[in-house]
């Protein structure tokens, strides 16, 4: 018997007898499943460039406001007050515990897309070692990544989600290349991965250095949108 | 900067030594292949850790999540505080002779440093009983808390404390406060916040002792005695101790004052038990049993306004409509997740509504002058015996009013609902010694 990660309830465990039979390792649930659906999906009817969901499938006004080389962005889970919650405890309060709930969805989200290499969007030195964890990677389990972009050594003085969205978007470019990044990258599709989209600006920064590295194309995909 | 006085009698997490003189633990104690939290004393599981191979505390994560790359600062507890007369008590009320006798006892144990339950009945005046004691640990300069698991109930209490004592500083912490920590002689505070202290107060006032989450929390109960200094001492109060407080009255290892009667002199009411047999599956038919809709239909006519507990929140719809349909129309349903449920209790206090459908959640500290009571499922596992006694005490609590109905409808005749009828009984037989009327 084992408690959910999350809210703590008792997991009732339903032992079936083909679970018997099978002699095999029985796979422990870890979230409870009121946790697992406090999140609400993002449908096909969503922002094709942002992944936003919307009422209709259309480029939606922030994205037709920026200029430059377009990104194409899916996410999983709309941000709202469920999700934030979730990433109050896990990133802001570090409880890195919470990552297994996620780990699913986004394996399953993973599968839906084209891609040759993934670069999870880094964590600077300092978050690193006060954090101890990058909230990103905690969500993969056994996907191939690398760790293609740098935090630049200068220190932020606010974080990005204490920002107003004019201030994130004259945010300058936080990220340069891994010194073997242009090997890794050079004429392959890369995916980035981030935990939530909200202006765009920190995705695009990441972008225009993955482009300078050779790559042939970008997207990317967020936990949240 | 964080001033001395912060790190008086508390455990504050650091990943640097401050510049006083506090001295430092690390927060994570490792004990074979184990490793411990110094804050709140719970063991950490394998996988409790971060990317980096640093431990952290998932239990007490909510007061700020401690690594093994913290430590514990604390400077012992000097007690520096003005000495204030009469332990600024500028409350004006009378204690009735009952109180005063309670009051006496009270203070003669806390004189001595000896843990104490107070075991008043529900609407003794707890409260006011405990002010002659606190006043004079206030007046000795000793460092005092008053805590309680529910944090409505501190929210209720302070402005109290604060009227009925001028004369001494006080702070209130719960989780999610707007006021910074301020070091006062009278600390008012939710048990999770005693896992900030450190052998830092003289006396511990614990309000509620049974209620959640409590009295099942190792964690919280360690907190409290690991907030209170080696030659302290703590005062319970409860109207429903629970078995193993019971136990220990029994055995002579705690010292026990009663306060059988409320404080206008009455006994409790008795709890009135009905047989509902397989009420569930008449109510899967929208039929509650003939003999609550009798009587509730009775309620409404002589305007006898009233409470109908019922075991869980998905019940409330259910059991509502059935209502409707049986005609008897005008009540709100109430659950702790409501937003409304402030007002919905305002409404029932303003008398604009004749009765609540309710969960537990109304179990304690709600007063409705002239309220009847009746409970639905008594037998089911969620009424423990003492939410049953509560739920009882919400009857015949203002002096206009001394008496009322509490029935309760049940499928089977369970221990726990058997329990708190012996409970109410043994607390009117000593209250009938004392003089109580019924």
């Amino acid at each position: 018997m084992s408690a959910c990660v999350w809210c703590g309830r008792q997991l009732q465990a339903t032992l079936t007898l083909a679970q018997i039979w099978r002699f095999a390792p029985i796979a422990q649930a870890t979230v409870c499943d009121t946790c697992q659906h406090r999140f609400a999906a993002i449908t096909s009817q969503h922002c094709p460039a942002c992944g936003r969901q919307q009422i209709d499938e259309t480029v939606c006004l922030d994205c037709q406001r920026w200029s430059g080389r377009p990104l194409t962005n899916h996410a999983v889970y709309v941000y709202d007050v469920a999700m934030k919650a979730y990433m109050q405890q896990y990133k802001f309060q570090g409880d890195y515990a919470l990552r297994v709930l996620m780990q699913a969805p986004l394996a399953a989200a993973l599968q839906r897309e084209t891609y040759d290499v993934l670069v999870p969007i880094p964590v600077d030195q300092t978050t690193w070692r006060t954090r101890g964890f990058n909230q990103v990677t905690g969500w993969l389990r056994n996907q191939p990544f690398q760790q293609a972009l740098l935090v630049r050594a200068t220190h932020k003085e606010r974080p990005q989600s204490a920002k107003a969205r004019a201030d994130r978007l004259r945010t300058p470019q936080p990220f340069t290349l891994a010194p073997n990044a242009s090997q890794i990258l050079h004429g392959q599709r890369v995916l980035l991965l981030d935990d939530v989209y909200t202006t765009g600006r920190t995705l695009r920064h990441a972008a225009d250095q993955i482009y300078l590295g050779g790559a042939k194309a970008v997207t990317s995909l967020t936990l949240a949108r | 900067m964080q001033n001395d006085e912060d790190f008086f009698g508390r455990q504050l997490p650091l990943r640097g030594a401050p510049a006083n003189g506090a001295v430092g633990q690390r927060a994570l104690r490792t004990v074979g292949e184990r490793r411990q939290c110094q804050r709140c004393g719970q063991w950490l599981a394998v996988t409790d850790r971060l990317a980096n191979g640093d431990w952290y505390c998932r239990q007490c994560l909510q007061l700020g999540r401690l690594t093994s790359q913290h430590e514990l600062y604390t400077i012992p507890e000097p007690n520096r505080f003005a000495r204030v007369k009469s332990g600024g008590l500028t409350w004006t009320g009378q204690l009735s002779a009952q109180q005063d006798v309670a009051a006496q006892a009270v203070l003669r144990h806390v004189k001595t440093r000896t843990d104490h339950l107070l075991w008043a009945v529900t609407g003794a005046g707890k409260t006011e009983i405990v002010y002659p004691a606190l006043a004079w640990a206030l007046a000795q300069g000793w460092r005092v808390a008053w805590t309680s698991p529910r944090v409505d109930v501190c929210l209720e209490l302070a402005p109290r404390l604060r009227q009925a004592f001028g004369g001494v500083a006080q702070a209130l912490l719960y989780g999610g406060q707007a006021d910074p920590y301020a070091y006062c002689p009278l600390t008012i505070c939710t048990t999770h916040q005693l896992l900030r202290f450190k052998a830092a107060f003289d006396l511990i006032v614990v309000d509620e002792v049974d209620a959640f989450p409590l009295a099942t929390s190792p964690m919280l109960q360690r907190a409290i005695a690991n907030a209170q200094k080696p030659q302290g001492c703590h005062l319970l109060l409860t109207a429903t101790p629970g078995n193993d407080l019971q136990q220990q009255v029994r055995r002579h290892q705690l010292a026990v004052t009663y306060v059988p009667l409320r404080y206008h002199g009455h006994l409790l009411p008795q709890i009135d038990l009905r047989l509902a047999w397989r009420w569930r599956e008449g109510l899967l038919r929208n039929r509650l049993p003939s003999a609550l809709i009798h009587q509730l239909r009775g309620y409404l006519a002589k305007h006898q306004r009233f409470l109908l507990f019922v075991p869980h929140v998905v019940d409330l719809p259910v059991i509502s409509q059935a209502l409707q349909l049986a005609g008897i129309q005008g009540g709100v349903t109430v659950h702790a997740a409501d937003p409304d449920r402030p007002t919905k209790v305002q409404a029932m206090r303003d008398e604009t509504i004749p009765f609540l459908i309710t969960t537990t959640i109304l179990e304690r500290g709600v007063t409705f002058p002239n309220i009847a009571v009746v409970i639905l499922g008594g037998d089911d596992p969620v009424f423990s015996t003492a939410a049953l006694v509560q739920i009882a005490g919400r009857v015949g609590r203002s002096a206009d009013f001394p008496s009322g109905q509490v029935t309760c409808y049940c499928h089977s005749h369970t221990k726990r609902v058997r329990l708190a009828r012996g409970m109410i009984a043994h607390l009117n037989l000593q209250g009938r010694r004392q003089g109580g009327r019924p």
